[in-house]
């Protein structure tokens, strides 16, 4: 440790600064626009006009539907996954887990594709359903709840793995198997021995998964199009189509907002579950 | 559970996981004209065709320009701030480590917007400039983090056993610590430039007419043209992200250090 403190601060500076000055007072004047409807008058009109209009509430709560549905099911998931991963034999484990983590290395606009091609007019599902007779006419798949949540899920499961992974391999080895033999059932070696145990891992996993799918832009822009707005493809939409920046800056606030608050709330169910 | 449920698990879920992508890869090897799978036909012809569309080649070169030159720019500022919050009793280091881990946090369509209100147009900033900048400020809360653990690893009184011995603190730097730490900087580079590169909600709102990144321009264009080549252009990110993390982890364990 150094004791010069204004070399220290020298080193420290250019990089706070950088982002101060480029990142969060942009973000902070953007913010503070949703406070005034009208240039210069501080209210918040501006949110009760967002929510007074059908289709945002109707967003709003699809954003929120769709992050807690993903983030449920990525941990259901992501358990039974984590648990084959940690009892895989040393050999294997190291190239499955990193078949799990290589979908982040890859760019989510090639992996939102993917969907088109399964889901499309033409794609294989509807090939499959007009092949065997289900339906005559292709049904539509992309642009709905479904699409959206399906490529949300595939996106972000890798990240509910991991954080789950690296909890499991902290439980001693032999504490499931203790608890088997001293006649606990599956469901109550989940709840009682190993749900307590990882519970750390499932709060960073799941506000990782949550805030994820929240703020994502291209799985929704490409799967759900504008008949499935989400928040941040509403965003764009009241920017570049009708240029209403009030509201635009209430859905950042709202997003940062539903942000920050999932991750106080994990925290806190972590916290009073022990 | 059995080896079978085991298995049976993992193989559904991978399947899940990485099964889509195996199906881009070779939807874009259709000789057909329409986007399709299976393949009407195998032929390499999107994939051949992919560069030479004038539109991916621009676009290809500025995300590269951004994805080094950015990420260069945050490890020049991103080193001495990791080395001074790790090695000196600041006054307000938390609070210069939260502003500076802020870009994570903010999701990246509000940077973009931001950005361009109350930073471009003000100031009258060029797209690529403006997309350097936020690059930039993208990447440096990784930089900053990852540089950091390494540091973290590195005992400090080798340092000071420079000093003692006659080097200057700058030298005991560039001599003891900064040799010390490659292994370090070259990961956050690595991971610093596949983040660049993938970027799509911040610089949504920054690129301009004939000024776009990579991933956006391939967004437009599958919003225009159905036919494979996005496919084929996908399969060969892809390939490319994954041979620099292949080779960084062969190279130096790069795992060891996200």
């Amino acid at each position: 440790m150094f004791l010069n403190r204004s070399e220290g601060l020298a080193l420290a500076l250019p990089a706070a600064l950088f982002t101060f000055l480029v990142f969060l007072v942009p973000v902070g004047i953007l913010l503070s626009v949703a406070f005034q409807a009208e240039p210069g008058v501080w209210s918040l009109r501006g949110y009760v006009d967002f929510f007074s209009q059908p289709l945002n509430r109707t967003v709003f709560l699809r954003t929120l539907k769709l992050g807690i549905l993903v983030a449920g099911t990525s941990a259901v998931i992501g358990y039974l996954a984590a648990f084959c991963i940690v009892n895989l034999p040393a050999t294997s484990r190291g190239s499955i887990f990193g078949l799990v983590v290589l979908p982040l290395m890859i760019s989510p606009v090639a992996r939102t594709y993917a969907w088109i091609v399964i889901l499309g007019r033409t794609g294989i599902v509807n090939d499959t359903i007009v092949g065997l007779g289900l339906s005559n006419t292709p049904i539509r798949l992309l642009f709905t709840e479904t699409a959206v949540f399906v490529g949300l899920l595939q996106l972000f499961l890798p990240l509910m793995i991991i954080s789950l992974v690296s909890a499991m391999e902290n439980i001693p080895k032999d504490v499931v198997p203790a608890a088997r033999v001293l006649g606990a059932s599956w469901f109550q070696v989940f709840f009682r021995v190993i749900l307590p145990l990882t519970k750390e891992g499932l709060v960073i996993g799941g506000t990782l998964v949550f805030t994820g799918a929240l703020t994502a832009y291209i799985t929704p822009a490409i799967l759900g199009g504008s008949k499935v707005l989400m928040l941040e493809t509403l965003l764009y939409q009241k920017v570049n189509v009708s240029n209403d920046f009030v509201s635009a800056s209430v859905i950042a606030m709202i997003l940062i907002v539903m942000c920050f608050s999932a991750n106080l709330v994990l925290k806190r169910i972590a916290s009073v579950r022990s | 559970m059995s080896r079978l449920t085991i298995w049976v698990i993992l193989g559904v879920t991978l399947t899940f996981l990485i099964g889509p992508f195996l199906i881009v890869i070779f939807a874009g090897m259709s000789a057909g004209e329409a986007l399709a799978f299976p393949p009407q036909g195998l032929s390499l012809k999107w994939y051949a065709k992919v560069f030479t569309v004038e539109s991916f080649r621009a676009s290809f070169a500025l995300s590269l320009f951004l994805a080094i030159f950015g990420t260069l720019a945050a490890l020049a500022i991103g080193i001495p701030a990791a080395y001074a919050l790790n090695r000196y009793d600041l006054p307000g280091a938390e609070m210069i480590r939260t502003i500076v881990a802020a870009p994570i946090i903010v999701p990246g369509i509000i940077v973009g917007l931001a950005l361009l209100r109350y930073f471009v147009v003000p100031l009258d900033v060029t797209i690529t400039m403006a997309l350097f900048v936020t690059h930039a400020a993208l990447v440096l809360p990784y930089a900053v983090r990852v540089v950091s653990s390494s540091l973290n690893n590195l005992r400090s009184d080798m340092e000071e056993a420079a000093v003692i011995l006659g080097c200057t603190r700058f030298q005991a730097f560039t001599k003891v610590v900064l040799p010390n730490i490659r292994g370090g900087i070259l990961a956050a580079f690595i991971l610093g430039f596949v983040t660049s590169f993938n970027e799509v909600p911040a610089s949504l709102f920054l690129s301009g007419p004939g000024v776009r990144t990579l991933p956006i321009d391939m967004l437009s264009y599958m919003e225009i043209t159905f036919d494979p080549s996005v496919a084929a252009l996908s399969a060969l990110l892809a390939f490319m992200s994954v041979a620099i993390v292949f080779i960084a982890e062969r190279l130096l364990g790069f795992s060891r250090y996200v």
